[in-house]
């Protein structure tokens, strides 16, 4: 029952995230606080915080994490898989219907105001992490470290990556 | 081929820290520049799509392009190969560290690791805007949706409804005379 309850909690939280990592905790802090006892509140901020922290989409770790957390190894991939079962679905159907309908008129233009939602959605995303990377001056110096080489230098994120958690270990 | 999706896939979700959106540069690059499995336009569609539906983002997206490559089993490869690292480091970490978030090095790392993710947000996006067709005319939508998620909190939902819905009814209006 428990595994079940688990399964179709996530595959719930799937279904009803929009926007990614960030807006996908918001869901399931009310699912596996609030509605759930699963978690306690400071025990979900150490989840959030693992999630960013380790590779892997946010939401699949937090699932990943929680699941493992409750039910071991299998409870770990059961939520993980329940969390994404809703993208399987939409996203498959979302794809065939593009492969078909992507000639179609109305439906570019769907995708041409999409597009520029996109962008405005991933503008809102950043608005959202930049209060809370921005601490002290070392943030903002590695910051401004990185917009430069990322821009200027044009270097790649993976080497950027391993480069500022090196930066960060020595001088943090 | 197979083999290379998938490690192209594991590849991008082992380095995805913080988030999709720091990695739409370099999955980019992979998919549309060094294999040319699917072209530029193609992909900006697929990003869209990824962050109109529901679930993570880099899932969404990796179903669109290992569909748009190798059918079911493109997509079913590259799904694992971005869950997978996930499920293998969150599995290790539950079990060796528990307070893997306290350990004061991992805390240093991600100290710097925190400003450079919002750096690489930000850079790859002058460039996409670009490609969105985004201009003087247009800019204000893009602008106020991420007003409106970004600092007021509004599900991205209603936004990408809306969005659909005005599209339709541009289009019904055009074909009216």
């Amino acid at each position: 029952m428990m595994y079940l309850s688990m399964f179709l909690t996530f595959a719930k939280i799937g279904l009803f995230s929009f926007g990614g990592g960030y807006a996908i905790l918001a869901m399931i802090r009310q699912e596996v606080v609030v509605t759930h006892p699963w978690l306690s509140q400071s025990q979900f901020m150490d989840v959030v915080a693992i999630s960013q922290m380790t590779p892997g989409p946010i939401a699949v770790n937090a699932a990943t994490f929680i699941g493992y957390h409750k039910g071991g190894i299998f409870g770990a991939v059961l939520c993980t898989f329940g969390v994404i079962l809703p993208s399987l679905v939409i996203m498959l159907l979302v794809t065939l219907s593009y492969l078909k309908l992507k000639k179609q008129p109305w439906f570019k233009n769907i995708f041409r105001n999409l597009r520029l939602l996109s962008v405005g959605l991933i503008a809102a995303a950043l608005i959202m992490v930049f209060g809370d990377a921005m601490r002290d001056w070392f943030s903002v110096i590695v910051f401004v470290g990185s917009l430069i080489a990322g821009w200027r230098f044009k270097t790649n994120p993976f080497y950027l990556l391993i480069g500022a958690a090196v930066v960060g270990m020595l001088f943090g | 081929m197979l083999l290379k999706l998938f490690l192209t896939f594991f590849k991008i979700g082992a380095f995805t820290i913080g988030g999709a959106y720091a990695m739409i540069p370099l999955i980019r690059k992979e998919i549309c520049e060094k294999q040319h499995w699917i072209s530029d336009d193609d992909f900006m569609d697929g990003l869209a799509a990824a962050q109109s539906c529901p679930g993570p983002i880099a899932v969404n997206l990796s179903i669109y392009i290992g569909y748009h490559i190798k059918k079911g089993k493109g997509m079913a490869l590259a799904v694992l190969g971005t869950i997978l690292p996930s499920l293998i480091s969150i599995i290790l970490i539950a079990m060796l560290f528990t307070r893997f978030a306290d350990a004061a090095l991992v805390k240093k790392a991600f100290h710097a690791l925190r400003p450079a993710v919002v750096a690489l947000i930000a850079v790859p996006m002058v460039e996409m805007a670009k490609k969105a067709g985004i201009n003087f005319r247009n800019a204000w939508f893009p602008l106020i949706g991420a007003v409106l998620v970004g600092v007021f909190l509004l599900s991205p939902v209603y936004l990408i409804l809306l969005t659909i819905l005005v599209s339709l009814w541009q289009s019904v209006k055009a074909m009216t005379p």
